[in-house]
């Protein structure tokens, strides 16, 4: 994997965040940071606001108070467009392709801030971290299996080598298996390759297994924060996320 | 002097022709959400109806200079009766248009060609409609006994038109203020929840096409009747989009405005152009009406979509008994002061007197499955739900507990399997049908009616009101009042226990998003299930009230009720929900109190840890 | 077997106008979801802008047309620049737009009117030499039509298929915002979309009156009745789905024509369009669109 696919990442923070639907905050007074080389996670319980808190970084949903910034630049309340430019790239949940459109012609989209001349050098790099892309590069996007649907959203997003990745819930509907290689193999990887990755899980374990720092947000806030390692020992946190005991002493209990 | 009092009866009478069938359209449009662009098709269907039944035989009568059927020459008001039965009539072709749940803008156009289509045919068809030419020479009411001409005739008339228009107006309020209008309006606002609460879309909307299409008729024979010709070229569609314009600029949604807008569109826009002198140009002042129309319709819209009259909130607390009527509680923020949930006994509100030890088998699925477009979200997934207990539906994200809900809903058609509701094969009933059954169910996303007020929503939901059909409300209040002042007194008590009772009166819409969830689980539970299928309903709601409101759950499933809960959270999952069916990937993949679950390895790997 | 094939030749020429009509329709609606029911007032526009300039500038016909194009392409992306976008800002349903549309259609089509009065109008233009083949007649001006007709479909599949702005206008269609996140400045993509397919409204206009030989303000308002049929038909929003359905509904009406009565001609098409939206409302060839 000689070409390099993503850039040198950039930081990622926000300072007092609040956002959310029609002057309503959803997410609030959220400070958190992403650093190149590491995978940060954010968990929590449905509708603690996870997913309003990425699409409030990439300019999807409106930020009401606080600040975003990317390395120099602070991309509070930018078009979406404009925050792709700056090398954020964003994978939402769902509706993470264009269905009607070829894989190729996905890719393409993905690379729609690059001259003519550069996609197709693009289009090999991405498809060289997803071989498995390169045999259905004619059909529909619509049509692919979830874990192929995946790989295609993320190729489509490292078509711009951002420096940033920011990944909601990419696991979501996908087998336990694929999802781990998901994880342990692509989204860490990148983070391996010098990006800066922030990532949104529902799993909660498999996100900390390959996480470097974890916030964990609750009610719209953010209400624990720590390296994996010490949340695992945060009976708070093991109660309410990994199930009342803890995982080591979960198979014994019969 | 003469020529004006001539003059003021004919407004009289094109004013009530125009107001009826602004009435008729506002009650589709603004209250049933019904866009019918087709609705000139009706006025000019019972205005023809009207014509031919009073003229005699074509043959004889004019030497067959034009050509019509019937021709039975019968006496007022036989004529105009025949016109409003043809009006319903020409409504049911269109049933399937409006009775699908196809895109509203979609059915509008449906309707929109089906009218210019008609009006082509019309206008090109001779043996029947006489070609563009129409028929003239419409006899007007006892025109053999009385003088048309005359002027005291024409006030006669124009009283007759007025007279039945207020009694149009009438009837209309008396159904649309009654808990059947709750209901339209309730479809208007959502129909698929409407649907899901037991309420017969199909039948509304098409109750509705029908009494439009009779007033339409109706109006449309008044009007032949006095101006005496019907020709297919005055019912062009663009007509169906004045009376459009008139609604907005009266006001969708209120009667008053309906009228308003009548007399000042249609009615306004033909008299004041009138007395603009001839122009060398003698398309001008009507092609610049047309314009004008068009400007008033985007300008309305976009300046005060709401119209001149805006559509009334409904203060249905009023209708409440005082002594029940609530001390006021909640003063503070409803999501952390809780009202008094933990004192509230919902069994006796909800009517349940149940037989907890059954825990038989209520609901069974046979390999269920769905897919769409080729893509299997669930597939063979063969459940048993039993009475009286509290099953949680639990997996990953897309592992298609939500799809499942909504097949044992009925909300959508499995692919294949089957589904039983206490032994009966229930897979082919239609939602509302099993709503009425006693299944319940509640939606992820926001699914309050947005302009009912918090207790509407609420008060909508109970099952088997007298008033809430189309011969309840037309017996009145007297005949429904009492039950529903009882049934707003329940909503109400429902209301104080979630500590929402400030918001009584306040439009469903408004609320924020933790409040609609709240107004979704009371609506669901005034329903009165049987069994309540409950699709993430604490996604968003305040943790301490959520646990209050699992403790409710559980009591009434103590009495008989029986709960299906999909739910992400585990330790709502822990503390309620026994037992609990695990889903991955479209498939059960373990059942078990959460104990058990936590034991087997592949829940562990496939949920709790990834 | 002759009335067959007269009416096949006149179903041809039907349905190239309809073709290059319908498929600017469903541009707009594919890529902003705008059910433009005003479309045949600017086609009826833009084919008078040809006329004056073929009329009263004295230039050729086809040259003129350049200028009814121009008129379809500002005329439309002002009407959606100006109209419908800052509606559609305010999350109304899809039937106020449809209204909103209609109201528009009321000012075009009468405003047009009120300016040029209610006569008719016909093109200084020859009809050229008659041609047969095949048992079917065509004008040389039909021929060119049908010509032009071809020439511009393959310009819009070339356009949808083979450069960047057609990929990011059906990027836009499918997924708006996933378009934006991959740096597609989805506003550009809408205007240009409203510019090429007003110009494709105002090369429909001016051809349909070429067409029809006399036309006045409201000979277009009809025309919708046809458009939604063949747009339904092929599938909402489907650009090849409405190229099909075109040439569907424009032979079947002109058979239905000959063989029966053609004063009954465009029954065929609202039977075809109430059985759409009865049956299939995402067309033979369209998929539901997810929101």
């Amino acid at each position: 994997m000689s070409v390099e696919l993503t850039k040198q990442g950039l930081v990622l923070s926000t300072n007092g965040l609040s956002a959310g639907y029609d002057g309503r905050p959803i997410v609030s007074d959220i400070t958190i940071e992403a650093t190149p080389g590491k995978v940060v996670s954010v968990v929590g319980p449905n509708g603690s606001g996870k997913s309003t808190l990425l699409k409030s970084l990439v300019g999807v949903v409106k930020v009401l108070e606080g600040h975003v910034t990317v390395g120099e630049h602070e991309i509070t309340n930018l078009a979406p467009e404009e925050v792709a430019m700056i090398g954020v790239g964003y994978v939402p949940q769902i509706d993470d392709v264009f269905p009607p459109l070829s894989v190729k012609e996905n890719l393409e989209i993905g690379g729609y801030l690059l001259s003519r001349r550069e996609i197709p050098g693009r289009i090999d790099a991405v498809l060289d971290f997803f071989p498995k892309l390169k045999t259905m590069m004619t059909r529909k996007a619509g049509k692919l299996s979830g874990g192929e649907r995946k790989m295609l959203a993320m190729g489509r997003v490292l078509m711009l080598s951002p420096s940033v990745l920011v990944l909601d819930e990419p696991t979501a509907n996908l087998a336990p298996m694929v999802a781990t290689q998901l994880l342990e193999e692509f989204v860490r990887g990148f983070a391996d390759f010098g990006s800066t990755v922030l990532l949104v899980e529902q799993r909660a374990k498999a996100a900390l297994r390959i996480s470097d720092w974890t916030y964990v947000l609750g009610g719209g806030k953010v209400v624990l924060a720590g390296a994996p390692k010490d949340l695992e020992q945060n009976p708070l946190f093991v109660e309410s996320f990994l199930g009342g005991s803890a995982p080591s002493r979960s198979t014994s209990n019969e | 002097m003469n020529a004006i009092a001539f003059y003021l009866a004919t407004i009289i009478v094109y004013g009530a022709v125009d107001s009826m069938a602004c009435l008729a359209l506002n009650v589709q449009f603004g209250f049933a959400g019904l866009s019918n662009f087709g609705f000139i098709i009706f006025q000019a269907g019972g205005a023809y109806v009207a014509a031919v039944l009073s003229m005699g035989p074509w043959q004889k009568s004019n030497g067959g200079f034009q050509q019509y059927v019937l021709g039975w020459h019968l006496v007022w008001p036989l004529p105009w009766i025949g016109a409003a039965i043809f009006g319903g009539l020409l409504a049911l072709p269109f049933v399937f248009l409006v009775g699908k749940r196809l895109r509203g803008d979609f059915a509008a156009v449906g309707l929109l060609v089906s009218a210019v289509l008609l009006n082509q045919l019309v206008n090109n068809f001779v043996p029947l409609f006489n070609g563009a030419a129409g028929i003239s020479i419409v006899p007007a009411p006892f025109s053999g006994t009385w003088n048309p001409q005359g002027l005291g005739y024409q006030f006669a008339y124009g009283g007759v038109a007025v007279v039945l228009c207020v009694l149009v107006y009438f009837l209309l309020r008396r159904m649309t203020e009654s808990p059947y209008g709750r209901s339209l309006r309730a479809m208007r606002d959502n129909d698929v929840v409407a649907d899901a609460l037991g309420k017969n879309v199909r039948v509304q909307r098409t109750s509705m096409l029908i009494l439009g299409g009779m007033i339409a008729g109706l109006s449309g024979a008044v009007l032949v009747g006095f101006i005496n010709l019907w020709a297919p070229g005055a019912w062009g569609y663009a007509e169906t989009i004045v009376l459009f314009a008139a609604i907005i600029v009266g006001g969708a949604g209120n009667h008053k405005g309906a009228v308003l807008g009548a007399l000042l569109v249609p009615l306004g826009f033909e008299e004041v152009t009138r007395f603009i002198p001839p122009l060398s140009n003698p398309a001008l002042v009507p092609a610049l009406e047309w314009v004008a129309i068009g400007l008033l319709i985007i300008g309305f819209l976009w300046f005060r979509p709401d119209g001149i009259l805006p559509e009334r909130r409904r203060i249905l607390s009023r209708w409440a008994t005082p002594s029940v009527s609530v001390p006021s509680s909640g003063e503070s923020d409803a999501l952390i002061n809780l009202g008094n949930l933990d004192q509230m006994d919902f069994r006796q509100l909800l009517r349940l007197e149940g037989d907890a030890s059954d825990h038989g088998i209520i609901l069974a699925s046979d390999r269920l499955t769905r897919a769409f477009h080729g893509v299997t979200v669930v597939s063979e997934v063969s459940i048993e739900i039993q009475r009286g207990r509290i099953t949680g539906l639990i997996g990953p994200n897309g592992a298609g507990k939500s799809t499942t809900l909504a097949m044992l809903a009925g909300t959508l058609a499995p692919t294949s399997g089957r589904i039983f509701y206490e032994g009966r094969d229930i897979t082919s009933m239609p939602s509302n049908e099993r709503a009425k059954s006693g299944m319940i169910r509640t939606f992820q996303l926001a699914s309050e009616f947005k302009k009912l007020t918090v207790l509407e929503n609420l008060v909508s939901a109970i099952p088997r009101q007298s008033g809430d059909s189309f011969a309840g409300a037309l017996r009145g209040r007297r005949y429904w009042g009492r039950e529903d002042a009882e049934n707003i007194e329940r909503a109400s008590e429902m209301l104080e226990g979630f500590g929402l009772t400030q918001y009584a009166d306040s439009y469903a819409g408004g609320l924020s998003g933790g409040q609609r969830r709240l107004v979704e689980i009371m609506r669901a539970l005034l329903a009165q299930p049987t069994i309540l299928l409950l699709d993430e309903p604490m996604a968003g709601v305040h943790p301490n009230l959520a646990h209050k409101i699992g403790d409710q759950l559980t009591r009434l499933a103590a009495s008989g009720m029986t709960i299906v809960m999909v739910e992400h959270e585990l330790a709502i999952m822990d503390a309620f929900c026994d037992p609990v069916i695990v889903l991955a990937e479209g498939r059960v993949l373990a059942q078990g109190t959460m104990s058990e679950l936590r034991a087997k390895k592949e829940v562990v790997e496939a949920y709790l840890v990834g | 077997m002759s009335v067959f094939l007269s009416s096949l030749g006149f179903g041809l020429i039907s349905a190239a106008v309809l073709a290059i009509a319908t498929v600017g329709f469903t541009m707009q609606f594919a890529v902003t979801n705008v059910l433009n029911l005003a479309y045949g007032s600017v086609m009826i526009n833009s084919a008078f802008v040809t006329y004056y300039l073929n009329y009263h500038a004295h230039l050729n016909a086809w040259v003129a047309m350049i200028g009814g194009v121009f008129t379809g392409a500002v005329a439309s992306y002002l009407l959606n620049r100006f109209v419908f976008t800052p509606f559609q800002r305010r999350n109304l349903l899809p039937i106020t737009i449809v209204i909103v549309a209609l109201g528009v259609d009321l000012c075009g089509t009468f405003g047009l009117q009120a300016i040029i009065g209610g006569s008719y109008f016909s093109y200084k233009q020859s009809l050229g030499r008659e041609i047969h083949f095949w048992g079917m007649y065509f004008s040389t001006l039909q021929l060119i039509i049908m010509g032009i007709c071809v020439v511009v479909l393959g310009l819009i599949h070339w356009l949808l298929k083979y450069t960047r702005l057609g990929k990011a206008m059906r990027a836009t269609s499918a997924n708006p915002n996933l378009a934006r996140n991959s740096g597609v400045r989805t506003q550009r993509v809408i205007s240009s979309t409203w510019l090429i397919s007003g110009a494709l409204c105002g090369l429909a206009g001016t051809v349909f009156a070429m067409n029809t030989g006399v036309f006045d303000a409201t000979s277009a308002q009809l025309y919708i009745v046809l458009m939604l049929a063949a747009m339904f038909l092929g599938g909402p929003g489907s650009a090849y789905g409405a190229m099909i359905g075109a040439v569907t509904i424009g032979v079947a009406t002109e058979l239905s024509a000959g063989y029966f009565n053609p004063q009954y001609k465009e029954v065929i098409a609202f039977v075809v369009l109430l059985g759409m939206l009865t049956f299939r409302p995402y067309g033979l060839f369209g998929s539901e669109k997810t929101n």
